[in-house]
């Protein structure tokens, strides 16, 4: 019979259960959304590397390793599996395209998955296992005949098969382009034995991949013992496909750890109060059940059960919800797809979030509990007394002077607030809640794209961006620089405390590159020492002014530079001017040209280019980098309004009932429902408005933590645009007016004779 | 013709399938200024028939006409305009607003009304000139429904309905707040209309109306009603 009673009271209160379960589905939906989102990442990644056998270890050297080496290496105890490995750029003869054609001695070592066509032969000649999105892109299919060129070496083989490898998880040639662009480059693996054949029997490998459980200590030392020299060891942390995927998982994990909690606790409190309001609702019908003879504990364990029954169908749903966050966020076809080449899309989560949505049910149980409990207090006859609200006491504000001036409206609603402070604090709460997280995603936002407007509109001021092919000589490239009247710059990878980074020595003479200080102006670099980025400066706590040493790949040749300026990068790196690196007597190869010529316009010197990118190609590329960023807000936006709508038509329906018989009276007295209609939504306005100006300040709080905390990926500052402060605005506004107009409708249906009957 | 007149007046609820006559064809004439008595057990209907004339409620058929116009066909703006204008009420219950004071229950009527009377002069009229910054959880339940008198009256409103006006209180309180009711609605020439079960309050009338089963039954006149003192409470 109480089951019974349990369907048709949730019936009764079907508004308030569906905003409570919408509350919960939201709540929960956000939060194991965003979870799944970098957790996804971070297994679907690892799988990846896992099946491809993914380095640990990597020794570098311009000489190469014989096989002897490789053999050495692998003897090391604690290295489990050892390659040979080569990855070089060669122009594909159709396009022009470049193409890494990669080579792996042990096909257990940084290798690939075959997606469609024939498996790996290591001694196969004239066979070439192709990326399967390089070949869509460019549409080659298997049979189809390709011929690569590096200088006078060419290399012609038939598509066996399509691929993909871990190497190339983030497939990009680098030279500032952040995205994978499959129409003009992609990566290629041929079998050592082809290799062999298109060197002419000679063999050279630049590097020894090794997967080892060693430190990278225990393994530098061995490795440097073993092969009795010192030798560049990169760790697969310095490698782009390891270090930027786990950096964009990482990133998940820093913004699902601050908005998205702030999302499930507004929803989970707003909930378990509405969830308290509901029982006091229910008072008079506990009572009747004490007084018909009920023990408490059956009483309290049937209203138990609409905290369990919305918990559980709530965070259900939620989790559902959840997994088409990550879903939205993580897949093939939307943003992510275009940055990871991935095998496996497979949504994962971290077991903890479903212990968090367990004790969300748990927490809501013990709401209902415990507001049944204290409905049960006292005799049969304290519990049949329906709730009565605290009696209103004067408050402080009504000594003032200007009190009595007040229009009736503003002394109602004052009081109104006061009486029923848990109700105004939850919609306080709810409004401040939605705007933090408003505030925060367009000053994230806002920041976002005034760095990229600084950065590509202002720093990159040139119309094309040239890269020349790696045998070209300096003195050629100055003879290109001096053709397109252009500024250019060398790009190196060293290291630096054992990290790899970029070395970038620039000479400009036409402005076409501008650097960016960490107040967002525009400096030149100036001779007497380099720049770098916040991250290197925090990881390598470094300061204005110190002395560092940077070790070049491949060589035991080490410089040592003054710091003499702070830049806001988008890479971790070095960067000087020509005349520093010259003055340290630095080796370079000039690598990049930036000219104002148009990119249709350069053909002159094409023997000695690799690829020519506009200005606007780059930015493409970042625009599609940050995507993935924008897609993550977008949808936080989305859903922080809605969680609006939801929280704030709650507690404005909460409001609307418990006011029920007051505003009776004032229809019976002769108001009408306009009137009335304006007195509820001037209450809503007003908690609107502070929780809109408290919301404002700790949206940029949270923005400025998150910021912080997401420093290893982006070095951006907070930058208020006009998004951060007129969207937020008029969003936040908007739905409570929205919300407070559909509540004050409601009065229109009030039925001030049956309302009135009810006794105080 | 009356200030008040019912003309084949039905309310009828339609209660699951079928339907509840709550009013059943009734006519009924009141004067002006005089003091009725609408008697009759629960269920009667005479509830209802307040609720139509204070425009809570409207009629299924027939017609209300009050100073000669039909309440039964004003909207929803029009029939607030009636309420805040020509009827005041009291309640069983009071339903003052929690969160205002006695003073500021009173001048809600302020909001609505054009002319009201002075609040103030009500409070001293119902002898809560010293309470008027009290709240009504702060009041008892007689001071609570001489509020409501107040409130009802500061409007100025021809007519003055209450339902049950002594339902919840003992019958002492009930005997002043009567007076209280009474001697203002007299001093003020307001027609009052009680709505009651309690036959000692009908002695005081001009005019006692029985209602039973949605009609009419009696209509008695009074000549000579007693005062509140000389009825035996």
């Amino acid at each position: 019979m109480l089951f019974k009673k349990l369907l048709r009271t949730i019936w009764h209160y079907k508004a308030q259960f569906i905003s409570m379960i919408l509350m919960v589905l939201l709540g929960v939906g956000v939060f194991v959304g965003f979870q799944g989102e970098w957790k996804s990442i971070e297994v679907d990644t690892h799988e990846f590397y896992a099946s491809t056998g993914f380095a640990d270890y990597r020794l570098v050297s311009e000489t190469g390793y014989s096989e002897e080496d490789m053999n050495k290496i692998a003897s090391i105890q604690g290295v489990n599996k050892v390659s040979r490995y080569v990855s070089v750029k060669t122009n594909e003869t159709k396009e022009n395209d470049v193409i890494a054609v990669t080579v792996t001695t042990n096909f257990d070592v940084s290798s690939f998955i075959v997606t469609k066509g024939e498996e790996y032969n290591a001694s196969a000649l004239n066979t070439i296992w192709m990326s399967d999105l390089y070949a869509k892109a460019n549409d080659y299919h298997i049979d189809d005949e390709m011929t690569l060129k590096y200088g006078a070496i060419s290399l012609t083989g038939k598509i066996k098969g399509l691929i993909k490898s871990s190497e190339y998880l983030i497939c990009t040639p680098g030279e500032n382009q952040m995205m994978p662009d499959y129409k003009t480059y992609g990566f290629v693996y041929i079998s050592p034995e082809m290799y062999k054949q298109a060197l002419g029997g000679f063999e050279l490998y630049p590097e020894i991949h090794a997967i080892s459980n060693l430190s990278k200590k225990e393994f530098s030392e061995a490795a440097n013992e073993k092969l009795g020299k010192t030798n560049l060891i990169l760790t697969k942390n310095e490698i782009p496909s390891y270090s930027e995927a786990q950096g964009e998982a990482s990133e998940g994990k820093t913004m699902a750890s601050i908005l998205p909690v702030v999302f499930l606790g507004i929803a989970v409190l707003i909930m378990a109060t509405t969830m308290q309001r509901l029982t006091i609702n229910e008072k008079t019908q506990i009572g009747t059940l004490k007084a018909l003879g009920f023990r408490d504990s059956r009483i309290v364990k049937h209203y138990t059960l609409f905290g369990l029954f919305i918990g559980v169908v709530g965070s259900v749903l939620g989790i559902g919800f959840g997994y088409f966050i990550a879903w939205f966020i993580f897949n093939p076809g939307g943003s992510m797809g275009t940055y990871f080449d991935l095998p496996s899309w497979a949504i994962h989560m971290p077991w903890w979030t479903f212990l968090v949505v367990l004790g969300i049910v748990g927490f809501m149980t013990l709401i209902s509990y415990i507001s049944a409990k204290n409905m049960l207090k006292g005799t049969a006859a304290d519990a049949l007394k329906p709730f009565t609200p605290k009696a209103m006491k004067r408050l402080k504000i009504e000594d003032s002077k200007g009190w009595r001036r007040l229009k009736f409206a503003t002394k109602w609603n004052l009081r109104d607030l006061f009486r029923h402070k848990a109700r105004s604090g939850m919609t306080l709460f709810g409004v401040f809640g939605c705007t933090v997280l408003l505030i925060a995603s367009f000053l994230m936002m806002d920041s976002m794209v005034g760095f990229v407007n600084k950065f590509y509109y202002g720093s990159m001021n040139y119309e094309s961006q040239i890269s020349l092919k790696e045998d070209t000589t300096n003195e050629k490239a100055l003879e290109i620089a001096t053709y397109y009247n252009a500024d250019y710059s060398a790009s190196t990878n060293v290291s630096l405390n054992e990290e790899a980074i970029a070395m970038d020595i620039y000479d400009i003479n036409h402005d076409y590159v501008r650097f960016l200080d960490t107040n967002m102006n525009y400096v030149n670099l100036k001779d007497d020492g380099v720049y770098v980025g916040q991250r290197l400066m925090e990881s390598n706590h470094l300061k204005i002014g110190d002395t560092f040493t940077v070790s070049i790949f491949g060589s035991d040749t080490t410089y040592t530079m003054k710091l003499t300026g702070q830049l806001r990068t988008l890479t971790k790196g070095v960067v000087m001017s020509k005349k520093y690196a010259d003055e340290k007597g630095i080796e370079y190869k000039i690598n990049q040209v930036f000219t104002n010529t148009k990119k249709d316009d350069i053909s002159a010197h094409s023997d000695f280019i690799s690829t020519i990118k506009s200005r606007n190609d780059i930015i493409k590329s970042f625009d599609s980098f940050m995507e993935v960023m924008y897609t993550m807000i977008g949808a936080l936006i989305v859903l922080s309004i809605i969680l609006g709508i939801v929280v704030l038509y709650n507690l404005g329906t909460m409001s609307y009932f418990e006011r029920y018989r007051e505003l009776s009276t004032l229809k019976v007295v002769g108001f009408k429902d306009k009137k009335i209609g304006k007195l509820l939504i001037t209450q809503n306005m007003w908690l609107t408005v502070v929780g809109f100006i408290l919301g404002f300040p700790a949206g940029i709080g949270i923005t400025y933590i998150l910021m912080k905390a997401l420093a290893a990926e982006y070095e951006m500052m907070l930058i208020f645009g006009w998004m951060t402060f007129l969207i937020p605005v008029v969003l936040m506004f908007g739905v409570s007016l929205f919300v407070s107009w559909l509540v004050a409708r409601k009065n229109r249906k009030i039925d001030m004779v049956e309302a009135l009957k009810v006794p105080e | 013709m009356g200030l008040i007149e019912f003309k084949k007046v039905s309310r009828i609820y339609q209660v699951g399938d079928h339907e509840q006559k709550a009013l059943d064809n009734i006519d009924l004439d009141i004067e002006e200024g005089k003091f009725i008595v609408i008697l009759g057990p629960s269920g009667a209907g005479k509830s209802t028939l307040l609720n139509l004339l204070g425009g809570l409620d409207s009629p299924t058929n027939g017609e209300i006409l009050v100073e000669g116009k039909d309440i039964s066909k004003l909207d929803n703006n029009s029939l607030a305009d009636y309420r805040a204008s020509t009827v005041g009420f009291v309640f069983q219950s009071y339903n003052l607003i929690p969160t205002l004071t006695v003073f500021e229950n009173v001048s809600l009527v302020k909001e609505i009304v054009k002319d009201p009377l002075s609040v103030n002069e009500m409070l001293n009229e119902v002898g809560l000139e010293d309470h008027k910054d009290k709240f009504p959880s702060e009041l008892s339940g007689g001071e609570q429904q001489r509020v409501s008198i107040a409130r009802a009256l500061a409007k100025n409103p021809k007519i003055l309905l209450c339902d049950e006006p002594t339902g919840a209180l003992d019958s002492e309180t009930g005997a002043m707040v009567l007076k209280v009711l009474l001697n203002m609605a007299r001093n003020y020439h307001k027609t009052i209309i009680i709505v009651t079960h309690n036959q000692n309050i009908a002695k005081m009338a001009d005019t006692i109306i029985r209602v039973k089963s949605g009609h009419i039954r009696e209509v008695i006149k009074q000549d000579k009603p007693l005062s509140v003192d000389e009825v035996d409470w």
